[in-house]
């Protein structure tokens, strides 16, 4: 029977991919999942193109050559890819660790666009470099140099260096996840403190709200705030949380600054390092970073709060064998998302396929036969993404 | 913990260290291929162990950092000998630290916070102590302290007095340092030695007269924290996974002979067994960890974790047969290091195979062994206690927690306040579960400890152990644990001392506590 459900979802997911691209609404006309594979010298980085087949699951395409190197690893709630999707252009912007620069990719050539690196100083070699943006800035953070880069977005997928902002947590931190909505730019960092910061002008001026997570404060700093998103009207802050179990945090940040974070604990996973929240904005998909799971909790947009959901079983697949699962990708860009691709970290990397089924407050989450695809031009994923990205 | 994305970083922060010119500090280690000589043997006289050892460095020219006990034999200088005292005795240990590591990337750590024993100052990978693993000695300053015992280089040295107790357990111990932040890395390079309490053969009569042989395992990376390709080493000869140099053990055809085997690795798992011709043959177990069996049994694969000790009687396979001293797969978990089976050593028959011989047997000490009954004795205070881990990244940051139920996660700091606290006199039960993806190896300083419950269970082998893994957690069902008897009735556990992970990189990063037990 459950066989049957997930079936059902991705066969409709995948249907409605198809007649979106056959109708020409879908921008640039085919969905991606993309992938920054992050590859290490001696191997040539680049970004993976994924078409999506009929079963909703991802099939490599293409590799565009980036021309710098990666370095297989890093944070893992740090977002390596940033997608824009406007009237005026489609790109995808990777990060390259090793070589410092920022790539701009066109999704209707599949071309690189152009390439922009910070300033002298800048640099992600050791845990990488995130990315968040609007349609007219992009923001870089640099884990080695602890600044956030700020490019402005040109035509042509390129960017010109602005200027750098240099950040850091309560204890000195190390910038990590990162989330723009709006004017406000948001950042965790490794101390377990996080920050907000108004980007009104361009750059990021601190609105003068670091604070330590209450998971942090709790744990005495055996938990902290890695990936970040935030809800579409920019009312709530989410964090998923780096611990010993599933750990996630709300803060209401509809003052424009960051309130003291409400959390939502469940002793079933282990860690919480990449959320997601569905488009319609009820079911927040947490990455069970270590266990080989992925666990929807329900989200009340509302009132901003979580309630229990549903988790999966292991991941079949590469994580089986190296228990790092990373960043999280919708299948679908409306609704409850029909559940998530999900990076798997490992020496053969790919991308899993979670598909997720029920009504109301039933939800079972399981991987789609078929599932993963492999990662043929990585050996360390962390990050991937979707073309068109969610819509907020 | 394994992370490959850490090859290039590695490479990148460390070249320096792989490049320095060869030093000739530690002595030249066996080549590979050839027949395994026990170590050096030191036995005490008149009621006293006397050595001085000189701890120095040195990298070879395949990379490899060695660390090495440096000792002044008749002849030559030998490597970590095999320190050989009775019950009673008195271990006069004089330790020089000459080690010269001038890598400017080495890490230091804060100094010790308790009261100054040995040199002041800050550790760091040139600072050392000495660990008598699994003696029940007391945890104070010249014995077996590893909080505040810090060894500078460039200083006189420190003087070790251990007095062994008269009830000390006959078995196989070891010793290491235990710097905090630096163990891993020290060890690793191999310095390890075994330390033997003599008089088994008093108390396990099947061991008298046979050939007594010894083997320390130890395990090195071109860099500790580096999960990448290890080597296995018996008595310092590599034992590579693949081709045909393997260590080579003689025995003479048919004959029984006692092994005492240390797991001296950083953090393999090894699970022994003697194989003729691809069968499992039966080991006739004798000790763990030190600690004489109540009644011996056969095994045909011994699990003997990281800090562990396996003692057992060994039959040769007939004249012209062969045989293989093999380590099985063990899975360590999702987040763990595969620890790959490999042969450690062929053992080819010979009728020149010559080595020591345990004495006849006589009658046990009127004093007994300690810890024999106390498992009769109920436990008066129970706690639990848990591993956890949290990874922030593949190349950090990573937490490893060891925790008391009920207190915060938090990691090993040297100025902490003890985590537990009891009293001489207390018997308690320790249930110790395992809530990471990674198997671990729980070690308590000082005591022997029995062992209880498996999983909820009765263990099947109430054994006296030191060391004792808990299997990873596969995400579903409850966590795997152990419940462990602790006897603090002994007036000399009283001070101050540690619990902890015998992963040593887990060690290193504070997967560790303290216990206070007051007098």
């Amino acid at each position: 029977m459950k066989r049957f459900a997930t079936s059902q979802v991705l066969c409709t997911v995948a249907l409605t991919v198809s007649l979106l691209a056959a109708s020409g609404i879908a921008s640039a006309g085919t969905q991606y999942v993309v992938a920054n594979d992050d590859a290490a010298y001696p191997f040539g980085t680049g970004v993976s193109f994924y078409t999506i087949n009929a079963n909703g699951l991802p099939i490599f395409l293409q590799q565009v050559q980036t021309g710098g190197y990666g370095i297989g690893g890093g944070y893992f709630g740090m977002n390596r890819l940033a997608v824009l999707n406007t009237s005026e252009q489609q790109c995808v912007y990777a990060s390259e660790a090793t070589s410092g620069n920022i790539v701009g990719i066109a999704v209707n050539t599949l071309t690189v666009g152009g390439t922009a690196s910070g300033s002298a100083t800048d640099g992600g070699t050791s845990n990488g470099i995130g990315l968040a943006m609007s349609s007219s800035y992009l923001y870089a953070s640099f884990s080695d140099s602890n600044t956030i880069g700020t490019f402005a977005v040109q035509p042509g997928c390129s960017l010109t260096f602005l200027n750098d902002t240099s950040v850091a947590g309560l204890q000195s931190g190390v910038i990590n996840g990162m989330a723009l909505r709006g004017n406000m730019l948001i950042a965790s960092y490794t101390d377990g403190s996080i920050e907000s910061f108004d980007v009104s002008g361009g750059s990021p001026v601190s609105n003068g709200d670091k604070q330590y997570s209450t998971a942090t404060v709790n744990s005495q700093d055996a938990t902290y705030a890695n990936s970040i998103d935030i809800t579409s009207d920019g009312h709530y802050a989410i964090f998923g949380d780096t611990s010993t179990q599933l750990s996630v945090e709300i803060s209401d940040i509809s003052s424009g600054k960051l309130t003291k974070t409400k959390i939502h604990q469940s002793a079933t996973s282990i860690s919480a390092s990449n959320i997601l929240l569905s488009p319609d904005e009820t079911i927040l998909y947490v990455v069970n970073t270590q266990g080989d799971t992925v666990s929807a909790l329900f989200f009340n947009a509302s009132t901003g709060q979580l309630s229990a959901g549903c988790r999966s079983g292991r991941i079949g697949g590469i994580s089986q064998n190296w228990s790092y699962l990373a960043s999280a990708a919708l299948i679908s860009q409306s609704g409850n998302g029909s559940g998530i691709y999900v990076a798997e970290f490992g020496s053969s990397s790919g991308i899993a396929t979670v598909a997720l089924s029920g009504s109301g407050l039933q939800c079972t989450l399981k991987e789609a036969s078929g599932s993963p695809a492999l990662d043929p031009n990585s050996l360390g994923l962390l990050s991937i993404g979707t073309f068109p990205p969610r819509s907020f | 913990m394994r992370c490959a994305s850490r090859w290039l970083l590695a490479i990148v922060v460390c070249g320096c260290s792989f490049l320095r010119p060869l030093a000739q500090d530690c002595p030249a280690r066996p080549n590979s291929g050839t027949v395994v000589a026990d170590p050096f043997n030191i036995y005490s006289q008149n009621g006293a162990l006397n050595a001085q050892f000189v701890m120095a460095h040195s990298v070879d020219a395949s990379g490899y950092t060695h660390y090495c006990y440096d000792y002044q034999a008749p002849h030559q200088v030998v490597e970590a000998p095999t320190l050989r005292v009775n019950p009673g005795d008195v271990l006069n240990l004089d330790v020089v630290d000459k080690i010269t590591d001038t890598d400017p990337m080495k890490m230091k750590m804060a100094p010790p916070s308790g009261p100054v024993c040995g040199d002041s100052g800050t550790a760091t990978l040139n600072s050392t102590n000495v660990h008598f693993h699994g003696m029940n000695v007391p945890p104070v300053c010249h014995q077996d302290d590893v909080i505040n015992t810090l060894i500078q280089p460039g200083t006189p040295g420190f003087q070790y007095a251990v007095h062994v107790p008269t009830t000390e357990p006959p078995g196989l111990y070891w010793y290491h340092p235990h710097i905090h932040g630096f163990t891993e890395f020290q060890v690793n390079g191999g310095a390890a030695g075994a330390l033997i309490v003599q008089g088994m053969e008093k108390v396990r009569p099947e061991v008298a007269g046979l050939t007594e042989r010894v083997f320390v395992i130890r395990q090195q990376y071109l860099v500790p924290w580096i999960p990448g390709p290890y080597e296995l080493t018996v008595n310092y000869q590599v034992a590579p996974l693949l081709g045909a140099d393997k260590p080579i053990i003689q025995m003479k055809p048919g004959e029984k002979q006692f092994w005492r085997v240390a797991n001296a690795t950083i953090q393999d798992f090894l699970q022994l067994q003697i194989q003729f011709n691809g069968s499992l043959e039966p080991m006739e177990l004798i000790a763990l960890d030190g600690y004489p069996l109540a009644q011996t049994r056969n095994e045909t694969t011994i699990l003997v974790p990281p800090a562990g000790r396996a003692e057992f009687i060994v039959q040769a396979p007939p004249s012209g047969g062969s045989a293989v001293f093999f380590t099985n797969t063990y899975n360590t978990g999702p987040t763990g290091n595969l620890d790959l089976s490999q042969t450690l050593a062929n053992i080819v028959t010979s009728n020149d195979a010559a080595a020591t011989t345990m004495p006849k047997a006589t009658p046990p000490s009127a004093d007994g062994v300690k810890f024999f009954d106390f498992a009769q004795h109920p436990a008066t205070i129970q706690r639990n206690l848990y591993f956890s881990e949290e990874f922030g990244g593949t190349n950090g940051p990573i937490q490893f927690y060891v925790t008391v139920d009920g207190q915060k996660q938090k990691v090993f700091e040297p100025n902490e306040a003890p985590a537990i606290t009891t009293k001489v006199g207390a018997i308690e039960d320790w249930t110790v579960e395992n809530r990471a993806l990674e198997t671990h190896a729980f070690h308590i300083h000082q005591i022997h400890f029995r062992v209880m419950e498996i999983d909820g269970k009765p263990a099947p082998n109430n054994d006296l152990r030191d060391t004792i893994e808990i299997p990873y957690w596969d995400g579903k069902g409850p966590f795997h644990s152990v419940k462990l008897r602790m006897d603090f009735s002994d007036p000399s556990t009283a001070g101050t001392f540690v619990f902890h992970c015998h992963i040593l990189l887990h060690e290193d990063l504070g997967m560790m506590h303290k216990i206070l037990v007051q007098p």
